[in-house]
């Protein structure tokens, strides 16, 4: 269990580090995110009392971490597509490991993927207590790991690749987009403010910022994250072993 | 002592019987060669017998476990050459192997001599550091084979293992999955080459439309074409042949044609050439060639299925 495990965690990482363009790429949008748009917006948003800088700089982070931990559904889909998958399904650990350790992998290539720009984030908006930033990560931990889970639920449920496509930016979309990540519940349409409450990006967001000003996170929305997570966990493995047996990807 | 039993497998997708009541025992130690053209069920049944499908009914149970109920115990016995290569594009030729060796248990004081030797033998060694979408159909077969190689399981099975090699790797990898048997493996091959099943197989498996048709070692099967001769005669106009008139001449067993080619299996065929001659004459057919010969595991293929492997 623990080698198997530990193995697939590794792997996820190891196939990040063999692509260092798609690293690059993404740090270079972050920078831009950060030091072109937001500096931007800063100066078009004239509300009293508030510094779209400093909300927007923590969003990137959660907007960059939803993207990446999104991604594992396309490797799953393409690993089904090209039979890599009848493979590692051979290789001598249970279904559950697999899964687990898939999305664990995901969330780690997330957090590998996000740590050095919420380092930077951190030196800018000189966030410094230790214990913060460690609950911060934590909870972008949880969002990436149940966001993959997402992701692997839906790569296995759709078999139309264009379809599948649509669908998983959509979804993307959305979560990200109706949340409070890039700009607060106030400045949204009231439509969109009372669905963004339902995004697992809103709970984390709000649950990210309250933890790194020094105050405590909502109960309720560590609650609703875990739920999100333990959800699609659980979907991502019945829906990945119902697949498999009935041979979906032959 | 039986490695493997396959009782009564059938797998089914939706209304399709991949595999359908498929009965089959191959033993510790020896090399078990599967022939069937493409869509005979030997994928499935690979696959069904590493877990990665449930049965739909019957059993497979390998060294004592069931597919259904120890399935993890299952996967730690199997490795799998497929046929077409299954790894990361992305990593290096040394990381696919390295991940395969550590993630199915090859204790770490062998694994870098292991990796290394397998890996100069197979010509990979120069090519190590390089990625695997970069490299060649026949490295990228060699890097899928060296797998099972390093991993060295009771259970190897190869599918198609020469395909896109030279003949001086197809014959290192013959050396190579001979030497597995002679350290006690089992090993399965699953493959359309006959020479391959005929050098390496003790026994061969016949697969045809997800069932087994025959079963024997290559020369037995080759005894049960009756007689064990094949006359091939290549006719001008193959469409005019009648092939039931042809079966009813004393001593031929079964009449095909394949890719125009006459093939009537028969008993003492150099007596009964003339009569074949005559009745193909009155048939008003002309011969452009004719040739007798032995039967070979390709013949014994084609009378239990009816068609050619390639």
């Amino acid at each position: 269990m623990t080698r198997g495990f530990y193995e697939l965690i590794l792997r996820e990482i190891r196939v990040l580090v063999k692509a260092p363009w798609v690293v690059c790429s993404r740090g270079l949008f972050f920078l831009i995110q950060i030091f072109v748009f937001a500096v931007l917006m800063d100066r078009v948003v004239d509300a009293p009392n508030f510094d779209f800088f400093a909300y927007y700089s923590i969003g990137t982070i959660l907007v960059t971490i939803s993207s990446i931990a999104f991604l594992i559904g396309h490797d799953v889909y393409e690993e089904a597509e090209t039979g890599l998958l009848d493979y590692l399904l051979t290789l001598p650990f249970s279904r559950r490991v697999y899964i687990l350790g898939r999305c664990v992998g995901g969330a780690f290539r997330s957090m590998i993927y996000v740590t050095p720009m919420f380092g930077l984030v951190a030196v800018i908006r000189g966030f410094t207590g230790a214990v913060e930033l460690l609950g911060a990560l934590a909870l972008l931990f949880v969002l990436a790991f149940g966001i993959t889970g997402l992701s692997i639920t839906v790569a296995v449920t759709i078999r139309n690749q264009n379809r599948f496509d649509i669908t998983l930016a959509l979804l993307e979309l959305f979560m990200i987009r109706f949340s409070t990540a890039l700009y607060p519940p106030v400045f949204m349409p009231s439509a969109v403010a009372t669905v963004s409450v339902f995004s697992p990006v809103t709970l984390t967001s709000d649950a990210v910022r309250a933890v790194l000003q020094g105050g405590e996170a909502s109960f309720l929305g560590v609650g609703g994250l875990i739920a999100f997570v333990i959800v699609f966990f659980a979907a991502s493995t019945a829906f990945y072993f119902k697949r498999i047996e009935g041979g979906y990807f032959h | 002592m039986y490695m493997i039993t396959f009782s009564g497998l059938t797998k089914t997708f939706k209304s399709t019987a991949a595999v359908n009541d498929f009965t089959l025992e191959i033993k510790d130690g020896e090399i078990m060669g599967l022939l069937g053209p493409n869509g005979a069920g030997k994928t499935t049944l690979i696959l069904t017998m590493a877990t990665v499908y449930q049965p739909t009914r019957g059993s497979v149970i390998v060294d004592g476990y069931d597919v259904t109920t120890r399935p993890t115990e299952i996967r730690s016995l199997i490795g799998i050459a497929f046929q077409d290569p299954r790894f990361d594009r992305l990593l290096s030729v040394l990381d696919v192997l390295e991940w395969h060796a550590k993630i199915t248990g090859v204790p770490s004081g062998e694994r870098v001599q292991r990796l290394e030797s397998v890996m100069r033998r197979l010509g990979l060694w120069e090519v190590r550091r390089q990625r695997t979408w970069s490299l060649s159909g026949g490295m990228k077969k060699k890097v899928e084979d060296a797998k099972i190689f390093i991993q060295c399981p009771r259970i190897a099975v190869f599918d198609e293992p020469t395909a896109f090699l030279d003949v001086p790797s197809r014959l290192l990898v013959w050396d190579m999955i001979k030497e597995l048997q002679e350290e006690g493996r089992t090993v399965i091959l699953a493959t359309n080459m006959m020479d391959e099943a005929e050098r390496l197989s003790e026994r061969v498996a016949i697969m045809n439309l997800g069932g087994l048709v025959a079963l024997g070692s290559p020369s037995d099967l080759k005894q049960k074409v009756k007689g064990s001769e094949v006359l091939e005669i290549k006719p001008t106009d193959p469409g005019h042949v009648d092939l039931e008139r042809l079966k009813r001449i004393h001593g031929v067993s079964k009449g095909v044609i394949s890719n125009d080619i006459l093939k009537l299996f028969l008993s003492r065929g150099r007596e009964r050439i003339p009569r074949v001659i005559d009745e193909l004459r009155q048939q008003g057919v002309e011969i452009e060639s004719l040739f007798l010969k032995e039967a070979t595991l390709e013949d014994v293929f084609l009378k239990y299925t009816g068609s050619n492997l390639s």
